[in-house]
């Protein structure tokens, strides 16, 4: 039942790593981290149905863990853009 | 469960630093300095000590199972005497740090706008990170820790906003974020290995199979990004030495020191029946790769921050060679454990003197070209006096916390026949040697003028910082007694 | 603690003590003139305290030592001697400008690690003495600020460094060899041979030793340093400095036969640097360096007396061996104050205050009979023996009577006029009285025998050999190629020179690592090196 997720995840971590590995320009490398993070989640999703089939029941562990860890992307993804957006041109407004 | 005392104060350590980073924006930057030097050092420092003194009393780690939740479900907390030490140290120089940016401000460019604001609150952000890490007692806590450590540590590399500055901060975001999805996706795998996220339930139950060994690899290398280990360095040099002279200090004593804490924890607390001699080697490898690049691109740098920062880069190699000898050594083996502790607590000390230091030079001179150094010995004497003593206490020069750390290493790569992390230790001495000389002949009776004046008292606090480093030397052995306590191998 | 003990614990702290008083403002300016004091302490320790009873800290686990035995007691009690005599010098050479009161501050380091070395009595008491005898006469040598003198610090440095590292991977060795936790230098020489690499230990103990007393091929520091230095600097550096090497060989080598190899070893380095001493000093022309010169030679002298003595398993050749030393702390300290004085004398006044003494002393260093070093050199003889040592030792005096009539010589060209102050010729003549007398005085005590009962003519042979070649010298010695100071230094810093672009290929690795893909793939590289590890050596 979680073969196909399991696979996916692999291949999103795969893709991701080596987006983020292999490509000189920042903003590869930032989208290529957001799909390695969607990867990580998709395992932690997998994890979580694991363990529901085998019987224990809704461990919050992975939901918590995978709820943190997409505001920790979002807000790394702004970092990142907010100090791209600072070194490219096209500053945002100050204050 | 336990809500002993002891436990409590395990909490108050990450918790007071955190409010103070949640009080900041509403205290305005003024309000917030005032809080943080008044209220947060004298208690944090208070807690630090309280703390070492119940670990010291009992003899044994302070587990804490935060609002009361038992593992696997709940956070758990823990500090062993290796926490308590990192603890009292960390309050040391995080309190020293906010008395020299309270009385210097944080330099010309990021005095203004709205970076002391930032900087006030970042700053017990980034406290309440490396507490977290130090007392953090399973894999998701030390996640948060280490998110902790990344968005407090960017924006303060830059706070002055240069081009030269965001660009060092986006790499060092780069290393950060991919150092924190390897140690994610490792966290993972062990949970769904083993549906536990408790270091010591994983203790007892890991298994050398695939996927452990798969997650310990991917923490394992995540870590070492974030500790800037040789060849995953190349981020620090730029970021370390382009921040403003007290958050330099911050990160290369305590921030990347958090990461190699953490690498501590993993190996020898959670999953010693994973480590083999090859991964101890290699790991010493790196150490020794890092402590000969970091030495010789540290005498080929032209500004004395740079050469700072190269530094820290070979100062964190020693770090390493603890895996080989306290591995070779055994249980009985406590030279080399407390060998590496002392290492990092001295480096920390010195360290941390030497970025302050730096600073009040370059802002004294106006120029912090190592060969424009010459008018520093005259005019800010007691800097140029912290920089030389904290950089002996780097070089091993006795008596000082470097030189026990050095002699308790060496003796034990003799003991354990590997005789050659032996000939690292003294090379790399030689090579801090080097370009401490570069500083210091420069420094001490050249030709010019200052520009500006400095206050005494931030030279007072480098100074201050220099001796502690100097001072840990001049303590017998056994009254470190402290950081064995829970040492693994020692105790069940 | 009883009053000897308090004496000997004054010993290495008095200086420091003195350092710390006049780091005030208020105080600063009167540093130079009290510099006499500091050495005081550690003159008393050598008069009273020899023998007493040693002070051990912590006696149960580490055994931290004080403690002060014969040998170590001649060679304070002379060192502290120059020490004070050089420092009134110091006062008046130096006057009382702020690079008086620095140059204070590196003199009283320097003498408290100086004269610690001798009442240090485990490893890293001893080694922290060391460290602050060695390094802070960078501060010394450096003073004048000339790119010569600079040159000399830098390279002393360097070399002091290398010594100190050498010395503290010897002393690893050592303290690893301890069954229990001591640190004192006694229990760990006996354990020696039981540790591991012994013969490492050995080697690099010596290296670290020799290198400050200025053993072939580690002198080349001291023929640049000497003359770089101010003069009272020079006069400690090398009366005083370079026995903190001989107390070291002393300290750590045994004496009882057991290590009669190293023993031959360390007498034919010995030799080979009391002849290249002089054959690289006849061709100076700088009096300074001409002492430096014979300073290397002497050493290389003690060093094989020091080596036969290990070699025959002579527990007595440590209280020979420190009172020929004693006799050097004196004169050579005293003759480099020489240099300083003659500068403002002229005519009778030069001849008689100056050159008449320089000359007695000079012949004591090949020792002609009647002068200090005739005793010094009596003292040693034993450990000579009869055969080709003994010859070797006879040809090596008729060579430092060359070497030094050469720098009488020397000296008699630097006469100038204007008058000297007494804050430079008292000292002066202080350290040649005592050179001269003190050997006398101390001979008999120490149970040597009975200095008037010694062969005259025996001794005299060497001197007039030395003389006859002195002769041959001044006929011919211009055809001699001049050796430019610290001799092997030259080609070495070659050699250094073409291993610089190592540092620019890692420099270039480091640019190469930080493009990003190089960087990506490092940590590619990294995850499957952990791996590896994990997976091949699992248990």
């Amino acid at each position: 039942m979680t073969a196909p997720y399991a696979l996916l995840a692999a291949a999103l971590v795969g893709l991701g790593l080596h987006g983020v590995l292999a490509h000189a320009e920042p903003l590869r490398r930032l989208l290529a981290f957001n799909l390695l993070g969607s990867g990580v989640f998709l395992v932690f999703g997998v994890v979580a149905r694991r363990g529901a089939a085998a019987g224990l029941e809704a461990d919050p562990v992975p939901q918590a863990i995978v709820i943190t860890g997409l505001v920790v992307a979002f807000a790394a993804t702004t970092l990142a853009v907010a100090l791209l957006l600072r070194l490219h041109g096209g500053d945002p407004p100050q204050d | 469960m336990q809500a002993m005392p002891a436990g409590s104060l395990v909490v108050l350590a990450v918790m007071l630093p955190v409010a103070a980073a949640t009080l900041a924006p509403l205290l305005g930057a003024r309000g917030a300095q005032r809080a943080i030097v008044l209220g947060l050092l004298p208690a944090s420092l208070a807690v630090a000590a309280a703390i070492a003194a119940a670990v010291l009393r009992t003899g044994a780690a302070i587990p804490v199972h935060v609002g009361g939740w038992a593992p696997p479900l709940g956070i758990a907390f823990g500090a062993d005497g290796l926490s308590a030490a990192f603890l009292l140290t960390g309050a040391v120089v995080m309190g020293a740090t906010a008395i020299f940016a309270g009385r210097t401000g944080l330099g010309a460019a990021a005095g203004t706008g709205r970076a002391p604001l930032a900087f006030w609150t970042l700053l017990p952000a980034l406290w309440a990170g490396v507490n977290l890490a130090f007392v953090a007692n399973d894999l998701f806590s030390v996640f948060i820790a280490l998110e902790l450590l990344t968005f407090g540590a960017i924006p303060l590399v830059c706070l002055d906003g240069s081009r030269e500055t965001l660009a060092a901060a986006l790499r060092y975001l780069m290393f950060a974020l991919l150092g924190s999805v390897l140690w994610l996706l490792g966290v993972a795998l062990l949970h769904g290995t083993y549906g536990v996220l408790d270091l010591v339930l994983l203790r007892g139950a890991v298994r050398p199979d695939a996927a452990t060994i798969l997650a310990a690899v991917l923490m394992t290398v995540g870590l070492l990004a974030k500790a800037a280990v040789f060849p995953l360095h190349l981020w620090l040099p730029a970021a370390h030495a382009g921040a403003p002279a007290a958050v330099s200090a911050v990160l290369s004593a305590l921030v990347v020191k958090a990461a190699f804490f953490l690498l501590v924890r993993l190996w020898f607390g959670t999953l010693p029946a994973l480590l083999t001699p090859a991964l101890a080697g290699l790991l010493a490898a790196l150490g020794a790769a890092a402590i000969l690049v970091g030495g010789v691109m540290a005498l080929r740098q032209a500004r004395l921050k740079l050469l700072v920062a190269y530094s820290t880069v070979a100062q964190l190699g020693y770090l390493l060679l603890m895996w080989p000898l306290v591995l070779a050594t055994g249980p009985e083996g406590a030279g080399a454990w407390l060998g590496g502790v002392l290492q990092a607590v001295s480096h920390a000390l010195a360290k941390a003197a030497m970025f302050l230091a730096a600073g009040l030079i370059a802002a004294a001179l106006g120029d912090d070209r190592v060969a424009a150094l010459g008018p520093a010995g005259r005019a800010v004497p007691l800097s140029v006096l912290a920089f030389a003593l904290a950089g002996l206490s780097l070089m091993g020069i006795p008596p000082s916390g470097g030189f026990t750390a050095k002699w308790l290493l060496l003796g034990a790569a003799i003991e354990t026949g590997q005789w050659w992390w032996a000939l690292v230790v003294v090379g790399g001495g030689l090579l801090t040697g080097g370009y401490l000389y570069r500083v210091l002949s420069s420094a001490i009776g050249g030709e010019g003028e200052a520009t500006a004046a400095v206050p005494l008292a931030p030279q007072a606090v480098a100074l201050g910082l220099a001796v502690l480093s100097v001072g840990l030397g001049m303590l017998p052995l056994y009254s470190f007694g402290l950081v064995q306590v829970g040492r693994p191998g020692m105790a069940p | 603690m009883t009053a000897a003990q308090l004496l000997v614990v004054a010993t290495p702290l008095a200086p420091l003590l003195l350092l710390a008083a006049g780091l005030p403002r208020a105080t600063r300016r009167h540093l130079p003139a009290l510099l006499w004091l500091a050495p005081l302490p550690g003159l008393a320790a050598a008069l009273l305290a020899g023998g007493a009873p040693p002070l051990v800290l912590d006696p149960d686990r580490l055994r931290f030592t004080l403690a002060l035995d014969a040998p170590a007691a001649l060679l304070l009690g002379a060192c502290a001697l120059l020490w004070s005599a050089a420092g009134i010098h110091a006062r008046a050479y130096l006057g009382t400008g702020p690079g008086a009161v620095r140059f204070a501050a590196w003199w009283l380091v320097t003498q408290s690690g100086s004269l610690g070395v001798f009442v240090a009595g485990d490893l890293i008491g001893f080694y922290l003495a060391f460290a602050l005898v060695s390094l802070p006469a960078y501060g010394l040598i450096v003073h004048d600020g000339t790119p010569a003198a600079r040159r000399a610090a830098a390279v002393t440095l360097l070399l002091a460094v290398l010594g100190e590292v050498a010395l503290l991977l010897g002393f690893v060795l050592l303290a690893d060899a301890v069954p229990g936790g001591s640190i004192a230098i006694a229990d760990a020489v006996a354990a020696l041979r039981g540790g591991k690499a012994p013969d490492l230990a050995i080697a690099l103990l010596i290296a670290g030793f020799g290198l400050k007393a200025g053993l072939l091929p580690l002198h080349v520091w001291l023929p640049l340093a000497h003359p770089a230095a101010p003069m009272p600097a020079s006069a400690v550096l090398s009366g005083a400095i370079v026995k903190a090497g001989i107390i070291g060989l002393l300290r750590v080598l045994p004496l009882d036969g057991s290590e009669a190899g190293w023993g031959a070893a360390l007498a034919a380095i010995g030799f080979a640097t009391a002849f290249w001493g002089v054959g690289c000093g006849i061709t100076q022309r700088n009096p300074k360096t001409v002492l430096a010169y014979s300073t290397v030679s002497q050493m290389g002298l003690l060093a094989a007396a020091l080596g036969l003595g290990m070699a025959a398993g002579e527990p007595g050749a440590a209280l020979a061996i420190a009172f020929a030393a004693l006799h050097h702390v004196l004169a050579k300290g005293a003759l480099f104050l020489a240099v300083g004085v003659i500068a403002g004398l002229g005519g009778w006044r030069a001849m008689l205050l100056v050159l008449l003494p320089a000359l007695v002393l000079a012949l004591g260093f090949g020792g002609a009979p009647l002068t200090g070093g005739a005793l010094a050199k009596a003292a040693t003889k034993p450990l000579f023996g009869e055969s080709l040592a003994a010859t070797l030792a006879a040809l090596s005096a008729a060579g430092s009577t060359l070497l030094m009539l050469h720098f009488t010589r020397r000296l008699a060209a630097g006469r100038g006029a204007g008058g000297v102050a007494p804050g430079l010729l008292l000292p002066w003549l202080l350290l040649a009285v005592a050179a001269m007398v003190l050997p006398w005085v101390l001979y008999p005590r120490l149970g040597l025998g009975d200095p008037l009962a010694l062969p005259m003519p025996e001794a005299l042979w060497p001197v007039l050999l030395g003389a006859a070649l002195f002769a041959a010298l001044r006929r011919w010695g211009a055809r001699l190629p001049a050796v430019p100071e610290g001799d092997l230094l030259h080609p070495a810093e070659r050699v250094l020179r073409a291993t610089g672009g190592w540092g620019a290929g890692i420099a270039r690795i480091e640019a190469a690592l930080r493009v990003w893909p190089v960087a990506g793939m490092a940590l590619l590289l990294l995850l499957l090196a952990v791996g590896a590890t994990l997976t091949i050596g699992a248990r």
